[in-house]
């Protein structure tokens, strides 16, 4: 990139070639008004704030999209630009409703700040009062039209960084307002929730359902931790006021993971269900009833270490800090069976990559950012939209941004299907022949840049064209996906769901055979369930050999410890196998059908309440720092254990 | 020195435009001696004389309100806009967007707390204008001090500006449309 130097307001100032005349008046900290310009985002030069005169431009040019060239001088402030900028705010607020007396967004707004600063007192222009369609149907955010001024950023957001494309300029000219899909209610369309047109919208056109008279940013306090729900590790930026989360914002959208989703943005902004606030144990009449940590540490150690068949379960979602002390009272316990809820999917993981190569395997495991440069991505079994929704927007990013070719491989529709190059759908349960003849596709294809030698044997035992008819696919399909595969340079496969609620290894290893095949540096991402699970993994608390929660049923085990965390969506079966338990104890935020069957219940804080490491899907180690205090006097997870662990030696 | 006439209407609007004039703490006093006040709702003389300075609070939705603020901008030199109603239109201009006769079936009518109602048609009762408007789209209006309600200090920044005799334009800093 070669230096330019241009004259701005009389100076002389320095930029780089390919620079808009904006980008060196904000590298040389010189301001500009802008309405439609947002960090990250494609400019378009909406709104005109940023008009600036340029010598021998015949009229006043946007900054956002000039683009400097040496020796040219601007002037970005005299009495005309000045009158001009004012002028568009007052075509702005007579425009539609911008009132700020009964606007969420009021004190929170670019547009009432501009006009603060341009003394815009009154405003010349008649109003034309349209009546424009206040949109609630989305569960989290409320599009309110008529405050909208139609920069297009939520568009370019939802388009750009979160690459679901949901929104665009709807109907002409006068009349145009910003339209889910095909003017579809924001609620029944394909709006993935992110919530970053929110964050994007400089009025109060979009606001959060959540957030709305909780607070205006300046009166809250920010904490900076990362999300600890699916495993991506989010970096979030919290407002707190008064002990209460106001909103989740992403510390920068623009960056690698500054995107959100709606559990990380949203859900923590709602109490989904009742709070254990303090220790409980059963009383004479057998019911739970409140007690001292001392009372339940004391109950919990004198009859768990009496106890010989114990087990000890954790949910991915506790923290490291929590899953180490937890280790450290099974040592102590001597329990034999311990194990993760995700514990399956560990199996069928560790056990795959096993069988394929461990090291080679191992070393397949790609980091998110991958997916991002990647030319072909294969989803196998996976709706990451749902389950990792920001995986979600690096796909569907990937595929509009940079043009990679989405190949998707599942019998459920999902958000890429539609996207997808080609959609493989094989009936269900039939994947793992599906993957074989895609794999004896590629190899016919002929054109392969892995190790044809190392990963081919798996795919000479089908036949493409007979496995399409046992699939009932159209075998051109087949072809065509593993063409796309073939001649990729850069390939990601990711997996999920859809092929690991099989528990079958084998089928791990054959996607990884697939990769191996398709490219010389394989990189495959599976969608591991919970916020820490990759962490729980790696800590060994998950069990190598089989289920513990299946053991439960059987009806042998005496006594349980349960680390629940914030896990809410354990299931009822849970619920159902403590019933032949003798004592169990359930560490949980929330009350549940699971801490109903608890003899002992401990409270547990939320990742918005506490400080703890997490280990990302991907190997990252993030933190979470406490954005709010949970209720009175509860401690950490980690304390709590080694509460327990404490009374066990007395 | 004579002192300065003043008159002030209070339209379409809450009142908290006056009574943030009111809370102008011991400068009151200041103004007292420097002001005469004329029609106003605060000596509550509800006939016009000829005064220098002019104070609107409310925006203008019937025609009793555009009678009244036609005949103080007669009466005055300088005509100053109090707060988000006058300026802008504000929490009264919320019906603009709706069509007239559907907000009075539906304040007069529909409510869930009417019993047999019917919209006023009496000739006392001032109609309803089409649209609630800000006062400078009635008369011409020569200083502005918006706000919902304008700060006490913004309210004061404007009387002290004038009584220089110079016309008050609200610096950024205490500028205020909430």
């Amino acid at each position: 990139m070669s230096e330019i130097t241009l004259t701005i307001n009389g100076k002389q100032v320095k930029g780089n070639q390919g620079d808009t005349v904006l980008a060196v008046c904000e590298a040389n900290g010189i301001k500009l008004p802008t309405l439609c310009h947002y960090k990250g985002l494609t400019d378009v030069g909406a709104c005109r704030l940023c008009l600036v005169e340029i010598e021998k431009e015949r009229k006043p040019v946007p900054a956002c999209l000039y683009p400097a060239r040496d020796g040219i001088v601007v002037v970005t402030s005299n009495e005309k630009l000045e009158r001009y900028r004012r002028l568009v705010l007052e075509l702005l607020f007579t425009e539609r409703n911008h009132l700020c007396a009964y606007c969420v967004a009021s004190g929170d707004c670019e547009l009432q700040s501009l006009a603060y600063t341009y003394q815009m007192d009154s405003t010349r222009y008649q109003y034309s009062w349209p009546n424009l369609v206040v949109d609630s149907s989305h569960p989290y955010v409320v599009f309110d039209h008529n405050r909208c001024i139609l920069c297009g950023r939520c568009i370019r957001t939802c388009d750009e960084i979160t690459g679901a494309h949901a929104l665009d300029f709807g109907k002409r000219g006068w009349k145009t307002t910003v339209s889910a899909d095909i003017n579809q209610p924001l609620g029944e369309s394909s709006c993935i929730s992110c919530g970053g047109c929110f964050q994007a919208c400089p009025t109060g056109a979009i606001f959060s359902k959540g957030s709305a008279y909780k607070g205006r940013p300046d009166e809250c306090a920010v904490v900076e931790s990362s999300c600890a729900i699916c495993g991506i590790g989010c970096e979030v930026k919290g407002l707190v006021k008064d002990n209460r989360l106001v909103r989740i914002d992403s510390p920068d959208l623009s960056s690698d993971r500054g995107l959100l989703c709606d559990m990380g943005r949203f859900e923590p902004l709602f109490k989904p269900a009742e709070r254990v606030t303090s220790p409980m144990k059963r009383n004479a009449k057998g019911q739970l009833a409140s007690c001292s940590y001392e009372e339940a540490f004391e109950a919990i150690a004198k009859k768990l270490g009496s106890l010989d068949n114990i087990a000890a379960i954790a949910s991915g979602k506790a923290s490291n800090e929590a899953l180490n002390a937890f280790a450290d009272l099974n040592k102590a316990l001597g329990t034999k069976l311990v194990d993760t809820l995700d514990g399956d999917d560990f199996r069928t993981i560790t056990q795959g990559i096993a069988k394929f190569d461990n090291k080679a395997g191992l070393a397949m495991e790609a980091g998110l950012e991958d997916i991002l440069s990647a030319d072909a991505i294969l989803i196998i079994g996976a709706h990451p939209v749902k389950t990792h929704p920001v995986i979600g927007s690096y796909v569907m990013r990937a595929a509009s941004k940079n043009k990679a070719q989405l190949i998707v491989l599942d019998p459920l529709r999902n958000p890429f299907t539609f996207r997808a190059s080609v959609w493989l759908r094989p009936s269900e349960g039939k994947e793992d022949l599906a993957i074989k003849a895609l794999g004896n596709a590629i190899l016919d294809h002929g054109k392969v840049s892995g190790d044809k030698t190392k990963f081919s044997a798996e795919f000479k035992e089908v036949e493409a064209r007979k496995a399409a008819k046992t699939l009932g696919m159209d075998v051109n399909d087949i072809y065509k996906a593993a063409e796309v595969l073939a001649e990729s340079n850069n390939s990601v496969i990711i997996y999920g769901r859809g092929i690991l609620q099989f528990k079958d290894s084998s089928m791990v290893a054959t996607i990884l055979n697939l990769a191996g095949l398709i490219s010389k540096k394989p990189k495959v991402i599976s969608l591991k369930r919970n916020g820490n699970s990759r962490g729980a993994w790696e800590l060994g608390i998950s069990n190598s050999k089989g289920s513990v929660v299946t053991e439960l049923s059987k009806g042998k085990i005496k006594g349980l410890y349960l680390l629940l965390a914030d896990d809410l969506a354990e299931s009822r079966a849970l619920s159902d196998s403590m019933k032949g338990i003798g004592f169990a104890v359930v560490q949980a935020s929330y009350l549940s059908p699971i801490t109903d069957k608890a003899d002992v219940v401990l409270p547990s804080l939320l990742w918005t309440e506490s400080k703890g490491s997490y280990t990302t899907l991907d190997g990252i180690s993030k933190s979470t720092a406490p954005m709010v205090k949970g209720p009175a006097d509860i401690k950490s997870d980690a304390d709590t254990i080694k509460g327990i662990a404490k009374h066990l030696k007395k | 020195m004579a002192k300065v006439k003043v008159a002030t209407v209070w339209l379409e609007a809450c009142s908290g435009c006056h009574m943030s004039f009111l809370d102008i703490d011991e400068f009151i006093i200041d103004v007292a001696k420097l002001v005469e006040f004329h029609r106003s709702p605060i000596t509550d003389i509800k006939t016009f004389t000829p005064v220098d300075v002019g104070i609107v609070e409310g925006s203008v939705g019937n025609e009793e309100e555009k009678e009244i603020i036609e005949e103080l901008r007669h009466n005055c030199k300088i005509l100053m806009a109090w707060g988000d109603c006058a300026c802008f239109g504000g929490v009264c201009a919320m019906r603009s967007s709706l069509n007239k006769d559907d907000v009075l079936r539906c304040a007069y009518i529909e409510t869930a707390s009417t019993y047999k109602g019917k919209i006023p048609q009496s000739p006392g009762v001032p109609a309803l204008l089409d649209k609630v408007y800000p006062a400078n789209q009635i008369v011409k209006v020569d200083c502005y001090i918006p706000g919902c309600p304008p700060e006490p200090e913004a309210i004061k920044y404007g009387l002290t500006e004038l009584l220089a005799g110079r016309i008050p334009v609200l610096p950024s800093n205490i500028m205020r449309f909430d």
